[in-house]
């Protein structure tokens, strides 16, 4: 991954990256956590512990 | 460099990528999927139904992403789409592409595995029909794009019902067929008063091509057979009086509204107060309405 210091970026434009690219991981990691929980719930009611 | 150009390469806020998927488009879909499926006869586990509802979530929203990524250009004409991820340069289109196809792939593939695949077939076929049909084929190329495209609109309630049925019956092709004849009233008033907008982007609405009167006349014939199909299920023996009543009552309502956009002869948006009423309440009718209709197959099953 290209990372934005060598790519020519201010340093503002670099700041800006970083915080969007935090936000993203950020929103990433609890979309992934949910799924994770969600599939596992799937699972449970597909292999009929809850009836 | 440009400035415009050094913003395209910045990475896209998570915001704009939520702003794809047209989330006021999404809580009208999510809500009449949610009504097919409460209706529909049967039980669904909860985390069996939440999963349906959530795929046809992001199945939305993945139309959402694809019609953006193809209409960025038309957007960038539009008033009311200037502001959008892609015309605003915020996003590039090969972002919102990959995002668009990647829903829609997993929302369709968890359909199948968790739900089933008749929901899981249509829901795919619905997404199609919305980026492809629709979006690619009928919007820029003929006034009749909203009549034919409102098919995918109307796929959610029955996407739903088929979540806990595994089968299309009479009652989800009513529900179908209830959005599908709403579509032409509620677009054309909006394509009314935003005559302009859909002018300078080239988008060939009924407006712009037949004249304001077609428009108006259509409006009003668009809405009996609507009306007419609100209150099937009733009369069918398929819901009972709460239904039944509610449903005459706003049906009555639209057609009083619709009578009054048919009798407006104004050319300029600012004289069109029937077409903004018609437009708003159309709105407020399709969610009445298949409130009322799951709030009265749950009460008298």
């Amino acid at each position: 991954m290209t990372q934005p210091e060598q790519s020519g970026f201010t340093a503002e434009e670099t700041r800006i990256i970083r915080a969007r690219q935090a936000a993203r991981s950020r929103i990433m990691g609890i979309i992934l956590v949910a799924l994770c929980v969600l599939f596992f719930l799937i699972t449970v009611v597909k292999i009929g512990v809850w009836g | 460099m440009t400035t415009a150009t050094r913003n395209i390469s910045l990475p896209a806020e998570w915001r704009d990528f939520w702003a794809l998927t047209k989330p006021r488009v999404m809580s009208l879909v999510v809500f009449t999927a949610l009504c097919g499926l409460l209706a529909a006869p049967g039980h669904i586990h909860p985390v069996i139904g939440f999963t349906a509802i959530l795929c046809i979530a992001l199945g939305a929203g993945a139309c959402g992403a694809l019609n953006q990524w193809y209409e960025a250009d038309v957007d960038a004409k539009m008033a009311r789409t200037l502001k959008r991820p892609l015309p605003a340069g915020r996003m590039d289109r090969e972002a919102a592409l990959h995002f668009g196809i990647g829903l829609a792939a997993f929302s369709v593939g968890i359909m199948g595995v968790a739900v089933n695949w008749i929901s899981a077939g249509l829901l795919a076929f619905s997404i199609f029909f919305y980026a492809v049909v629709y979006t690619i084929w009928l919007k820029p190329n003929t006034p009749q794009n909203i009549v034919i495209g409102g098919a995918a609109g109307a796929f959610p309630p029955v996407i739903g019902w088929a979540a806990v049925t595994g089968d299309v019956t009479l009652v989800p092709i009513l529900l179908f067929s209830i959005i599908f004849l709403w579509t032409p009233p509620h677009f054309w008033a909006l394509a009314l008063f935003m005559k302009t907008d859909y002018g300078a982007a080239g988008i060939p609405m009924l407006p712009n091509v037949s004249g304001q009167r077609v428009t108006r006349n259509q409006i009003f014939a668009y809405s009996f057979p609507m009306a007419a199909v609100a209150i099937a299920p009733f009369a069918l023996g398929e819901s009972g009086w709460l239904y039944g009543v509610t449903s005459a009552l706003l049906n009555v309502v639209f057609l009083a509204l619709a009578f009054k956009v048919w009798r407006n002869e104004a050319n300029e948006a600012k004289d069109m107060k029937p077409e903004k009423q018609l437009f708003a309440f159309s709105i407020l009718y399709l969610f009445l309405l298949f409130a009322l209709f799951a709030f009265d197959r749950i009460l008298f099953a």
